[in-house]
């Protein structure tokens, strides 16, 4: 009885959402607050218990872990965004979370650059990788802003253009693929799961 | 021809919604009558298919159940899902992790889920129950804390001490289990320690947050990782893919759909992967006669759909682009 209710509640949102596809109106405009009040909603408790709870109430006040006093009253200062008079105390906690970019840095150099750059000078010996070195230098080449793109670098650089635009394509159809599939996901929802058209 | 009355103006003038109409009915006659279509499998869904697959228990011939119930629990090797998504983004990777549940549970492999959204900690339950409800007989008494085990909804500031954690120790880094036990006292954890005990993350999310863990995990412990992505970050990933900091990536509905015939193929039949039998065995039957589930098709139903829509919307590009240049040229040929 509960899931077929809350399945008649799923499909009277998703007609409310799938109104605006004729032209703006309230039954949208209804669902799309009041889908962002429920998500509100529901996230502050399920960090209350997830989070304040197991990492804060309980390790501080149950097991007298007076250390984690610091972390939290860290923590606490963000609550002075709030406050005209006080929120330069909120830039602290956020500060000390910069620091941790420091950390990322490095990381994010092996993985997202050295890794990658090590993955572009392999030998050529197919059509891919001849096709991944041409592409690679010639975007590189587009990139390079000092030189006029004229002449015979104007012409290299118009192939890099075209390798672009190719990534530009793939890109593009997935995001139609993407588009198209969130459509299906919802019509199953609501021949299968809700009118029950097919098992 | 008059170039404000001729048939490529009226198209160009035409209501977008009656596109939406087309596009919509082209859309549900395959979704309630659904055909059997090939689903053609790739390598980057077959790594990751195989990579779960090698994690699982070998059983000695002729164990009972129950042997097999002790040596799965024993078992060193488990799989950690990040369910890096909420709801908005469902119909692409929800029936991904149905398949990897489906499959995990096919072939007794220990898994773990976890979000840093508070929207899915549902969808986890959701994943769970919906692979379960939908095959009591097979999946109906696999118990958490034994098969599997949720951690829950974890906040997103703890990401990373969670990440570096779990390269030390699981039970500490993760504490307790989304039913509030503590992770450390629960059956399935023996055995399993770190990441070289769960030896793969499979992150889905709807953006490039699977890079966490190659950015952290991966350089420090050389856990795998692979993805679950919705199709429009596939584009974005494919680079991390060819240089195998990703082991595999399943891109939007198609890859659900490429999972959902590996599981049935071979994990339901409990046969070792083979690209003989993907080639020379006939298609799994997704519509008429078919004795599987619903939620067990769904990807592939959908991408019958799929197919239609883009077929469609070739069609409308190929009349768009004809009519603008008729109209160019008609509006050439008047000046």
């Amino acid at each position: 009885m509960y899931e077929i209710f809350s399945n008649w509640v799923a499909a009277f949102f998703t007609l409310c959402v799938f109104s605006f596809l004729y032209k703006d109106n309230p039954f949208y405009k209804f669902a799309e607050y009041l889908f962002v009040g429920v998500t509100a909603g529901y996230a502050i408790p399920l960090t209350y218990n997830m989070a304040f709870i197991p990492y804060v109430y309980q390790p501080i006040v149950l097991q007298h872990r007076w250390e984690l006093l610091v972390p939290a009253a860290m923590g606490f200062l963000y609550v002075f965004t709030l406050s005209r008079k006080w929120n330069w105390l909120s830039r602290y906690p956020i500060a000390f979370g910069m620091g941790s970019v420091g950390m990322s840095v490095p990381l994010a150099m092996h993985a997202g650059v050295l890794v990658q750059m090590r993955g572009a000078m392999i030998p050529i010996q197919d059509i891919n990788t001849f096709l991944v070195f041409i592409g690679t230098i010639t975007i590189l080449l587009y990139f390079y802003f000092s030189k006029a793109h004229t002449g015979l670098y104007g012409k290299v650089v118009r192939v890099g253009i075209w390798f672009m635009m190719v990534g530009f394509g793939a890109s593009f159809g997935y995001t139609v693929m993407a588009r198209i599939s969130l459509l299906i996901g919802r019509i199953q929802f609501l021949i299968a799961d809700v009118l029950g058209i097919i098992k | 021809m008059d170039k404000n009355n001729n048939i490529f103006q009226k198209i160009q003038q035409l209501d977008r919604r009656y596109i939406y109409i087309i596009l919509a009915v082209a859309i549900i006659l395959p979704l309630i009558f659904p055909y059997n279509s090939k689903t053609y499998t790739t390598k980057p869904a077959e790594n990751i298919y195989r990579m779960i697959d090698s994690f699982a228990p070998v059983f000695p011939e002729g164990a009972t159940e129950e042997e097999k119930d002790a040596i799965a629990m024993a078992h060193d090797k488990a799989v950690m899902l990040a369910f890096w998504h909420d709801a908005s983004t469902m119909s692409e990777l929800f029936p991904m992790e149905l398949s990897i549940i489906r499959h995990c549970f096919e072939r007794r492999i220990k898994f773990f889920t976890f979000t840093i959204f508070a929207t899915s900690a549902p969808i986890i339950d959701m994943a769970i129950n919906e692979v379960k409800k939908s095959d009591p007989e097979k999946y109906g008494n696999k118990k958490s804390g034994e098969d599997y085990v949720n951690f829950g909804y974890k906040v997103s500031s703890l990401l990373l001490p969670i990440i570096f954690g779990m390269g030390e120790d699981i039970s500490d880094a993760m504490d307790i289990d989304a039913e509030g036990r503590k992770v450390s006292s629960l059956p399935i954890m023996t055995n399993i320690k770190n990441y070289n005990d769960m030896n793969l993350v499979i992150d889905f999310s709807a953006s490039s947050a699977g890079t966490y863990w190659i950015y952290y995990a991966r350089p420090r412990f050389g856990v795998n990782v692979a993805v679950g992505v919705t199709a429009v970050m596939a584009a974005d990933t494919y680079p991390q893919l060819q240089t195998g900091q990703f082991i595999g990536m399943l891109a939007g509905m198609k890859g659900a759909a490429e999972y959902e015939k590996l599981v049935d193929v071979f994990a339901s039949t409990q046969r070792e992967f083979s690209s003989e039998i993907l080639r020379n065995e006939a298609e799994p039957i997704i519509s008429g006669d078919t004795n599987l589930p619903y939620p067990f098709r769904q990807a592939r139903i959908g991408m019958n759909a799929q197919s239609i829509a883009h077929i469609l919307i070739i069609v409308f590009i190929l009349i768009g682009n004809v009519g603008f240049f008729v109209q160019k040229h008609l509006q050439k040929n008047d000046n």
